[in-house]
């Protein structure tokens, strides 16, 4: 007999986060069991989902008025054209960006750790995406014109100006929200196979066969998925990159102090995967603890994400420091006065919350108490998220405020409008994702089934099994849990 | 017309389709237009109007007293534009930007529709025969009551035949003369003119001196006849080694002042004894009392007896103002100018005759004590012009009947009785004798707006209609009255219409004796309090008559930049030590009353004087005017410079203090400093010889000498033509290929902007709004359904909305420890870049570079992304806010026949698209049309951009940079010449500035 | 395999809906009128152009073959200001009256058509009796953001029926061409008449 190894439980344990089992997962029909079982909906999700609903619309009716009486009751300020809508478009891509990595790169790079967060990572992307896409049309001044972006023949005999940076965000933001939609969906299907297996009510089921393609579960299938599922995974890997590279070219592009910069794109795709895994943060914790699956997002999943996290941290930390030696380097007065603007002038708050977000807090994850804290977790992705908006409201207004023509220089203060519409894009955002928690599995249910040992031929009891068939005695609590 | 002009006319421009009811306008057009067709016509064929061809109509602006030569556009029976006639000696072809606006107080909302009477208490609208029945009924009482001897008319003061006219009429019903009112005239100045030289108003020569001195005198804005004055002071400027040195002497450093080379801050009232210093009396004292460097002044009088020719002028408006106009008047002469400098034998008549503020003064203590039965006020608005404390609306009271000709329901006529609204100056006829020999007649441009009656008709009708007079008064209605009286007769008079130009003189009214017995104002050194009080009248409101007009309102002040406000000057060293910013609230207060305005810190003001700009604060004259800004008349005392009649403006000191509150200035102004950015640039006179000129300055995109430059070579300008490739040359040079079919070889329109001769004074501003239909956003009504800005005048411009398509940008230079500083006027306008950043990220195509060298905006293919303004380093991109063109929304810029104004060759922009400078494309489209048609190339200097045109300092000069032929292409080799952002950026612009040359003062003065 | 079948139509769709696209992009360049669509009333303003093949009934019906193909007149008599304005001009009804207080609403019989009386002459002398202008109906209309000058193009020999079709054969007016900018376009490249190329940047008629 083997002798059983059980977890410390000392004060700091020196768990490897690389440990990405699940000790506490017994069998496949357990997993079917505990995920599924999540979908049943509830009072308080029916509330949440009121609550978002609500939001939406409280956008949606601000929408309508900026619509009715023209842009001018957002808060814009000449020569500042561009306000909130935009720092909240490039904020939503930026959420999208980690779903694709976590599902997409890390899966070429069998980081295990991504297995049990990456449905609900890939399923925030498809919504942070479509929340994204409303932006450029909400801030175009006549969106009953937008069409005029897409290159279609018409009998005006015209086209769009492909040299503009705006075209190309129209097709990346196509592309990205297509590619991660389908994503999602294949991934799905062999899960849907199984949420059907075990349907009773006749209108679901039929719906879950429909949309699980008819998937039997055949050696044949198996083979076709994986491959189908390799090669989305690698056809997405270049779009994390290429997306926010585009998007950044909206400013890199232009000659604006402050964005006429070549390390645009690398430090928005940074920027965007920092943010991005705030997000997941902020949606998986309350998730595993809710939902009770606590037993299958552990917190090495989370240390190890964490990890993650830290690293884009400094890549973006370095990033703000480069922009500042470029502009003290480029030895342009105007680009000085720019610098010097975006810290010590109107909007220094805005820059040095930031600065605190961004590159200072996150620093806390170097110790692994906080890592495998998730109340902090939690409470550090807020802060992250707050910090990455800022950035992109860093970014634009004070350098649209304080560019070439000093008579020009100006103020910008958002309205209600701004406020009410940046409200309903994050109902807008919840609403999809509520409907996607209770209605699909938020854990791969198929895939945390390939890291559970399968079935052995004879039934054993619980304790004592052979370490080398990986599983620990069952505990309720994975170890070195703080909370 | 009615039949061709309408159908047509109808839909093919936004402007008729924003007029709604657009059969009944029209048909109310078509009424006009058979008259309208019966007038000569200035340019076109005279026996017909051709739809969608514009007339213009030679006729005189009345805005001021002066009377320049304005021209008419009209189509369809509409006049939409004034601009300046070329053949008139007085202005050349230029306009202020007053003059401008004045079409908008043709179609101003608020006119009165038709004649008003006063029933139980409330004015209500009757027909014009109920209404003349009245005043006829009135006018037999006044008459057989004997009380006509007393009755009073005050005119708003014109020049021209209607002034004796009036007094004859008056005399036939046994009443006085009447007063010819202006507030804005210098009555001492006149006053000390007539004295010296007999005549009121000299006229200057500028380019004549070699220094000028003005004491006070704003010459460049309400003081005396100011485009003729700006005109000569430009072209003197222009002279640039030659031009002469200007020093202005004076408490606040006006726009003025801010043309001049050095400013020498005095206190208000010490003005007399620095005129005596210079010439040659105690420079101690006048330090001692002026507060000015005993050092400075003896540089000043040393450089005086130096310099000759010289001009010294004078303008303050205090007590002894007179004095020290007589006293300048002395220096003058014993420095040999009259004659050289001041031209007393060609005086600007059109000031002759004006009644001083004593007088009306008088006139209205007469109201008070009860003695004035009748009282008719045409044209001016004492119940406004007169402080507060002369308390006029009692004395009306006192008057039992009392009648106005005004058009505009302003705080006089609003306490009258009986309104007879008066035609505007562009439906009637009439004349102005601005110079001797030189008549400037006055014909409509149109029919009737509303239901209104030139004044003079209504009287030739009621004296018709008086058995007494019947007999007298044969002429059918005033213009028959005028052609009779025209020396030279019908023929002389139908020539003169041609070129709105007549010769000979007209018979003037008899002189008044000037009234005596004003109560003399204090000097200003008694009155107590701890700061002077300088009150202004405004540059662009002038007596407060332009405060109903969109245009002026949002025109900023030239100095302050400040619009839709008013505002306290202070200074900035004092404002440092009492701890007052800009936008803090101060209160001024007298024994008169008090003021609640927020400060303006300037370091253009004598540090123990705060100033104030008169015009704004109406309680009443329509939905622009009223509720916006504060009258600084409420805190003045009544006092006169008794011995020249005229109210003291600049009388008494203030209590100052700081209100704990804060008002945002309504101000276009970003940074004031250019922080070296080199926008406005400048050269010293001495420096000039060795300025070289840089030739990368000179690359303008499109001449023919040079290899094409990027903006024309980009595919886009090809692109445009679909030319891209079938010849290598075509390829190089785009549209430009010489070979091309299109013959667009030869054109690169460009404008250059010559900063020695622009003053600032914003007319071209008023131009473009007036050519380009841009909307103006300021109004208080424009402004709702926003947070925190509900009804503020002016909160679409504190949100920088403004769309002024050129701005004029004042950068200050130095000064920062309240020493020495230099003001820099900058037109701003699209750079139309050969290379313009604006184009290539625009997604949609809206903008891009046309083949002709115009960067075009497309509005209806613009989507508003905004990318553009975002690049555009100039930052003269403006956009379309809310559906300014929307008669439904509360932002509509052109309510109730405001729309007729707008020009039928620009479409009027919709909600959430983008708008900036076109150079005028309509203009240039319609002359490459004209030139079409006639089978000819477009001549060098055939047309010009709106702005260009109203210029009254030639500063702006547009045309084909690639045509040697033009002038734009001379000037822009001259060697001031440069570029704004070009070594920076790269982006070609067609807008050249030429550096403005400054004056300092000789080595010797500037030692001491 | 019911399935897969299912799903395989959804790419055919969107090939074909593509393909729609296509063919139906250019056909206002091109077309010609095939319906002429007879309505009352006036063409609503609106941003667009009028509709092609529009044909709205006039308050006099107008007959423009008797004017110009009978009695040969030249359309620059009526519509004066075609060759020397950005407006056509439509006639004054004293231009009517000119030859209709000769020839009144009595019609003799002429080359074998019976003598009758003119009902349309009749209205028109009302109007000119009663000093009221004829309310045409407009029938071409572009947006206000168009700027159309008539002279520059007939001074250029493009003819009337160019643009606005055999107008002398109709005897109630109709709109013949689509009037949408790739129709102008396709005429400023010279796919019309190589002679009458012309310039097509947007500020040529946009501003």
């Amino acid at each position: 007999m083997a002798t059983v190894v059980s977890p410390s439980r000392e004060a700091s344990p020196n768990i490897p986060s690389a440990n990405i089992q699940l000790p506490a997962i017994q069998s496949y029909t357990q997993v079917n069991d505990d995920i599924i079982g999540t979908l049943r909906p509830t009072g308080k999700w029916f509330a949440a989902l009121g609550f978002a609903i609500l939001c939406m619309l409280i956008g949606a009716t601000a929408w309508t008025w900026q619509i009715y009486m023209g842009l001018g009751v957002a808060g814009y300020t000449p020569p500042v054209m561009w306000g909130v809508y935009i720092v909240t478009f490039v904020f939503w891509v930026g959420i999208g960006h980690a779903g694709t990595l976590i599902s997409a790169i890390l899966y070429l790079f069998r980081a295990g750790f991504r297995t049990t967060i990456y449905r609900c990572a890939e399923a925030m992307t498809v919504f942070a995406v479509m929340t994204a896409g409303l932006f450029p049309i909400l801030h175009l001044g006549r969106p009953w014109k937008f069409f005029y972006l897409i290159p279609y023949p018409n009998w005006r005999l015209i086209w769009p100006q492909f040299k503009s940076p705006l075209v190309w965000d129209v097709f990346a933001i196509l592309t990205y929200l297509t590619v991660s939609a389908t994503f999602l969906y294949i991934g799905l299907v062999p899960d849907l196979a199984a949420m059907r297996d075990r349907e009773t009510h006749p209108v679901r089921k039929r719906l879950y066969s429909v949309l699980s393609l008819g998937w039997r579960n055949s050696d044949r299938e198996w083979r076709h998925f994986a491959r189908a599922y390799l090669f989305l995974a690698a056809f997405s890997t270049p779009l994390v990159l290429s997306v926010h590279s585009v998007v950044s070219f909206d400013f890199a592009m232009s000659l604006v102090p402050g964005w006429h910069a070549t390390l645009f794109a690398p430090y928005f795709v940074a920027g965007a995967i920092f943010s991005g895994i705030g997000m997941v943060f902020t949606i998986i914790i309350p998730i595993r603890r809710w939902f009770n699956l606590k037993r299958y997002v552990t917190i090495n999943h989370l240390d190890a994400a964490a990890k993650l996290c830290l690293f884009t941290s400094l890549v973006v930390g370095t990033a703000y420091l480069m922009e500042f030696f470029i502009g003290w380097y480029s030895g342009s007065e105007i680009e000085q006065s720019y610098w010097w603007n975006r810290v010590y002038g109107q909007w220094w708050w805005a820059a040095w919350i930031m600065l605190l977000c961004n590159c200072v807090l996150p620093l806390t994850l170097f110790s692994q108490k906080l890592r495998r804290n998730t109340t902090w977790l939690f409470i550090l992705s807020m802060f992250i998220n707050l910090g990455m908006w800022f950035e992109r409201f860093v970014i634009f207004e004070p350098s649209l405020a304080h560019e070439f023509e000093p008579w020009q220089w100006t103020a910008y203060a958002p309205t209600y409008i701004d406020w009410a519409i940046l409200l309903g894009s994050f109902g807008w955002f919840s609403m999809w994702f509520l409907l996607f928690i209770k209605n699909l599995p938020v854990i791969a249910i198929a895939e945390v089934k390939e890291i559970v040992p399968p079935p052995l031929s004879t039934p054993q009891p619980v304790e004592g099994i052979d370490v080398s068939g990986m599983h620990l005695e069952f505990e309720p609590e994975t170890p070195g849990e703080r909370d | 017309m009615t039949e061709n002009s309408a159908p047509s006319g109808v839909g093919r421009r936004e402007f008729l389709k924003i007029l709604g009811a657009g059969s009944a306008a029209t048909a109310a057009i078509g009424c006009s237009s058979d008259r309208v067709e019966r007038l000569i016509p200035y340019l076109t064929q005279p026996d017909e109007t051709v739809p969608g061809v514009s007339n213009y109509y030679a006729s005189t602006c009345r805005e001021c007293s002066v009377g320049c030569g304005v021209l008419l556009e009209t189509r369809d029976g509409r006049t939409f534009k004034l601009e300046g006639n070329p053949d008139h000696p007085l202005n050349r072809g230029a306009l202020c930007a007053r003059g401008q606006a004045s079409v908008q107080g043709l179609y101003n909302p608020d006119r009165y529709r038709g004649p008003m009477i006063r029933k139980n208490g409330k004015l209500t609208p009757a027909t014009w025969t109920e209404a003349l029945q009245l005043m006829g009924q009135k006018l037999g009482e006044a008459q057989s009551s004997g009380g006509a001897g007393n009755a009073v008319f005050i005119n708003k003061h014109e020049s021209g035949s209607f002034p004796a006219f009036l007094d004859r009429w008056l005399a036939d019903f046994g009443m006085p003369a009447h007063l010819s009112y202006d507030a804005l005239a210098d009555h001492a100045v006149i006053a000390a003119n007539r004295q010296s030289y007999g005549v009121a108003w000299p006229s200057l020569s500028f380019s004549a001196a070699k220094l000028i001195v003005s004491i006070g005198a704003d010459f460049l804005e309400t003081w005396g006849a100011s485009v003729p004055q700006q005109l000569d002071f430009a072209d003197a400027r222009a002279k640039l080694e030659d031009a002469p040195r200007f020093v202005y002497i004076g408490p606040r450093r006006s726009l003025t002042g801010c043309n001049a080379d050095q400013w020498v801050a005095c206190k208000p009232g010490s003005e007399l004894a620095i005129a005596r210093a210079l010439a040659g009396g105690s420079v101690q004292s006048a330090a001692d009392a002026s507060g000015v460097p005993a050092a400075t002044l003896e540089a000043l009088q040393r450089e005086l007896g130096a310099t000759k020719p010289s001009l010294v002028l004078a303008g303050s408006s205090g007590a002894g103002s007179m004095e020290l106009a007589l006293a300048v008047n002395e220096l003058n002469k014993q420095l040999g100018n009259v004659g050289t400098t001041v031209l007393t034998d060609q005086p600007i008549t059109s000031l002759e005759g004006i009644a001083t503020d004593a007088d009306i003064n008088a006139a209205v203590e007469k109201m008070r004590a009860g003695q004035v039965p009748f009282l008719m006020v045409r044209g001016v608005n004492p119940a406004f012009t007169m402080p507060r404390a002369a308390k006029v609306a009692d004395a009306l009271a006192k008057v039992p009947f009392k009648v106005s000709f005004s058009s505009y329901p302003d705080e006089t006529s609003e306490l009258c009785d009986l309104v007879l609204p008066d035609h505007h100056p562009i439906e009637s006829w009439g004349d102005a004798q601005p110079m001797n020999d030189v008549i400037s007649l006055q014909q409509p441009g149109m029919d009737p707006v509303y239901d209104t009656r030139q004044t003079a008709d209504v009287l030739i009708d009621l004296a018709k209609g008086n058995q007494r007079t019947a007999a007298r008064y044969t002429a059918q209605n005033y213009m028959r009255w005028l052609i009779d009286n025209f020396p030279g007769g019908t023929t002389a008079f139908t020539a003169g219409l041609q070129k709105g130009i007549g010769s000979g003189s007209i018979a003037r009214p008899a002189a008044r004796p000037a009234s005596t017995g004003a109560p003399q104002a204090p000097a200003i050194e008694g009155t107590n309090g701890d700061f002077y009080l300088v009150v202004y009248p405004s540059p662009t409101l002038g007596d407060g008559s332009g405060a109903n007009k969109p245009w002026l309102q949002e025109l900023p002040d030239p100095v302050t930049k400040i619009c839709w406000q008013t505002w306290i000057e202070i200074n900035q060293q004092t404002a440092r030590k009492l701890g007052i910013d800009s936008g803090d609230v101060l209160q001024i207060k007298t024994e008169q009353g008090e003021l609640k305005a927020p400060a303006y810190v300037y370091m253009g003001i004598q540090e123990n004087t705060v100033a104030v700009a008169f015009g704004q604060g109406h309680s009443a004259y329509g939905r622009y005017a009223m509720g916006v800004g504060l009258n600084p008349g409420d805190v003045l005392p009544v006092g006169f410079d008794a011995a020249s009649g005229s109210f003291a403006w600049t009388a008494t000191k203030v209590q100052l203090t700081k209100v704990n509150e804060f008002t945002p200035l309504v101000t276009t102004e970003g940074s004031a400093r250019q922080h070296g950015r080199g926008i406005a640039r400048s050269v010293p006179v001495e420096e000039l010889p060795h300025l070289e000129m840089e030739q990368e300055e000179h690359d303008m995109p499109g001449k023919p000498d040079q290899s094409y430059l990027p903006g024309l070579r980009s595919r886009m300008a090809a692109d445009a033509m679909g030319e891209i490739g079938d010849s290598p040359s075509r390829v190089q040079k785009g549209m430009y290929d010489p070979e091309h079919w299109s013959q667009m070889a030869k054109r690169r329109w460009a404008m250059t902007i010559d900063l020695a001769r622009c003053t600032g004074c914003s007319a071209c501003v008023t131009a473009c709004y007036a050519e380009n239909n841009l909307p103006t956003v300021g109004a208080p009504y424009q402004m709702v359904h926003t947070a925190f800005l509900h009804g503020v005048p002016g909160g679409n411009i504190l949100k920088g909305r403004e769309m002024n398509w050129i701005r004029l940008e004042r950068y200050w230079e130095g000064g920062e420890d309240g020493g020495e500083f230099e003001p820099r006027f900058v037109p701003m306008l699209c750079q139309h870049c050969g290379n313009a950043p604006c184009e290539p990220v625009c997604p949609v195509y809206a903008t891009y570079h046309s083949p002709d060298g115009l960067n075009v905006q497309v509005y209806n293919r613009c989507v508003g992304t905004r990318y553009c303004s975002n690049n555009c380093p100039y930052k003269v991109r403006y956009f379309n806010w809310f559906g300014y063109g929307e008669p439904a929304r509360p932002q509509y810029a052109w309510p109730e026949r405001m729309s007729w104004q707008l020009n039928p060759d620009v479409t009027v922009r919709g909600k959430g698209v983008m708008e900036k400078c076109t150079f005028c494309v309509q203009r240039i489209r319609e002359a490459e049309h004209r030139a079409k048609a006639e089978g000819r190339e477009v001549r060098p200097n055939e047309f010009t951009t709106s702005c260009a045109q109203a210029c009254p300092s030639r500063a702006i000069i547009f045309g084909d940079a690639a045509d040697e032929e033009w002038s734009v292409a001379r000037m822009a080799q001259d060697r001031r010449a440069y570029h704004v952002f070009h070594e920076q950026l790269n982006t070609y612009p067609a807008v050249v500035y030429l550096q403005k040359v400054t004056h300092p003062a000789p080595k010797a003065a500037a030692g001491a | 395999m019911t399935v897969r079948r299912k799903w395989a139509v959804i790419p055919g769709l969107f090939a074909l809906g593509a393909v729609a696209v296509l063919l139906s992009a250019y056909q206002g360049a091109t077309s010609r009128p095939d319906t002429i669509i007879t309505e009352k009333g006036s063409w609503g303003y609106s941003a667009a152009s009028s509709p092609q093949g529009r044909s709205p009934e006039q308050p006099i019906h107008f007959p423009h073959p008797t004017h110009v193909q009978t009695l040969g007149m030249n359309c620059l008599y009526c519509h004066y200001a075609a060759n020397k304005s950005t407006d056509p001009g439509l006639p004054a009804v004293s231009t009517c009256m000119g030859c209709h207080l000769v020839i009144g609403p009595k019609r003799p019989a002429m080359n074998g058509r019976p003598a009758f009386e003119s009902a349309e002459i009749t209205k028109l002398q009302k109007y000119w009796n009663e000093k009221k202008p004829i309310p045409w109906v407009r029938i071409h209309h572009v947006p206000d953001y168009v700027n159309f000058p008539h002279m520059t193009h007939v001074n250029a020999g493009v003819t009337c029926q160019t643009c606005h079709g055999q107008v002398q054969k109709m005897t109630q007016v109709y709109q013949y061409a689509s009037l949408n900018m790739g129709w102008c376009i396709n005429c400023h490249v010279g796919n019309v008449n190589p002679a009458w190329k012309a310039r097509y940047d947007c500020s040529v008629c946009h501003y």
